[in-house]
């Protein structure tokens, strides 16, 4: 199943590469692309994650890994589909333009269930410290993960559950 | 207890508050997973898989573990060993630098944002009352429900209508962002702040404890069910209750004001609320 071909309140069971950034990781790509500086690493055709964790117990994978509130993250949203991402995952309504981005880019937007942050963490399978290791639990973050529940709330015809 | 000369240690307190926040950040409280058990939609099955596995392995519920906030109401007998916030802030130290929580806390909320690492400093909001008792109550949230936080200057001549209004506008536009079914606290009264402080008050309270004024009690009756009406649900999806409860705290005001202030804590409610006796 192609992600592209999705349709708003299909719901999937992932299993694959993620890319975990919020707030400060966006905040500091902004910066490092003003400065017309080369990031360290690629975005093209993967799916982020707005996420942080929590410390990882003792012997675990990752800690506690859940979505944070995606509409903070809209303003960003343009530049990261420009550097190639294919979809986002978080929670909660966007703004009204990112229907409009999501047809442009032919992008999804993923909502993950909130709350759930121990459950979520037992599906992830590796996880690595990818860039920006000072921003603590908002540094960027490659996982994969098996089985990660997700419901599509914007399909990249632009279509939103929320409507 | 030797009548106005309770001293309470402040390790004591300190043991106290850690269990506390333990408990808060990995056990679910009763009406949360009895709601939790009912709910039949879309992620139902992780959402009682988690409280399970957070339950038994002493994980925390949420990767958000909140800027925590304390409410303190410290009888005027009460001595102390040292102020309350720093018995407050070693307890959260200790916590959520031994626990697998996440310190969210930034120590300049604009310039750097660098985080502090140990989760402090804590917020501490002290209310005087008498006697030799001292009541705890804390609440952990995370910033997504914190974020839909909103004070209303409202006219003084407005309505319970128009009160009404201000509260369903803005819980249907942002509601389903702060991981619904909420608890709505809501401030009415005093100057902008206290509404602020009432709000959150409001949300330290039991689910079922409704206002004694009957006027405040129907006002949370009513709104809880329009809240309803506007069927956020669980996941923000639709599906299922919006909100649990609905409580209102109020306050006299000036002839030129009508603050209402308006705060929600998710769906997990973590929270606690304490008394601590004299040793």
């Amino acid at each position: 199943m192609k992600i592209v071909e999705l349709k708003a309140g299909e719901m999937i069971q992932y299993c694959g590469e993620l890319i975990v950034m919020r707030d400060a990781a966006q905040k500091k790509i902004r910066e490092v692309l003003e400065f017309k500086d080369q990031l360290p690493f690629s975005l093209e055709g993967k799916i982020v994650f707005y996420a942080g964790p929590a410390r990882k117990a003792a012997g675990s994978v990752i800690g506690a890994i859940g979505p944070t509130t995606s509409i903070r993250m809209d303003p960003f949203l343009e530049m990261l589909l420009k550097l190639g991402v294919k979809a986002t995952i978080g929670k909660g309504k966007r703004n009204e333009y990112v229907k409009e981005l999501s047809k442009k880019y032919s992008a999804v937007y993923f909502i993950t269930s909130s709350g759930t942050a121990t459950a979520l963490s037992k599906k992830v399978v590796e996880a690595e410290i990818i860039a920006f290791p000072e921003l603590g639990p908002e540094a960027i973050y490659r996982l994969e993960v098996k089985e990660f529940p997700l419901l599509v709330a914007i399909d990249s015809k632009g279509k939103s559950i929320y409507d | 207890m030797n009548n106005g000369d309770a001293m309470i240690k402040a390790e004591k307190i300190y043991t106290l508050v850690k269990k506390e926040l333990v408990k808060a950040n990995t056990i679910v409280n009763e009406p949360v997973r009895k709601e939790a058990e009912k709910y039949k939609g879309p992620f139902a099955e992780i959402i009682l898989e988690n409280m399970k596995i957070a339950q038994r392995e002493g994980l925390p519920l949420c990767q958000d573990t909140g800027m925590v906030e304390f409410f303190v109401f410290l009888g005027h007998e009460v001595r102390l060993e040292e102020p309350l916030c720093k018995t407050f802030e070693r307890a959260v130290r200790d916590i959520y630098t031994s626990q697998p929580y996440r310190c969210s806390v930034v120590a300049d909320p604009l310039f750097g944002r660098k985080n502090t690492g140990d989760n402090t400093p804590v917020i501490c909001h002290l209310f005087m009352i008498e006697g030799a008792q001292l009541e705890i109550r804390f609440l952990i949230k995370g910033g997504g429900s914190e974020n839909l936080s909103a004070l209303f200057m409202m006219r003084p001549s407005s309505n319970v209508e128009d009160l009404k209004e201000k509260i369903l506008g803005h819980l249907k536009t942002f509601g389903v962002n702060a991981c619904p079914p909420l608890h709505v606290g809501i401030g009415i009264g005093g100057t902008s702040e206290e509404a602020l402080l009432l709000s959150k008050l409001a949300l330290t309270k039991d689910f079922e404890e409704r206002n004694h004024i009957e006027a405040y009690r129907i006002l949370e009756e009513e709104l809880l069910k329009e809240i309803n009406a506007l069927k956020l649900g669980y996941q923000g999806l639709g599906n299922g209750m919006s909100a649990y409860s609905v409580s209102v705290e109020y306050y006299p005001t000036h002839i030129a004001t009508l603050p209402v202030a308006l705060s929600v804590d998710c769906y997990l409610c973590r929270k606690g609320r304490f008394t601590v006796e004299d040793s």
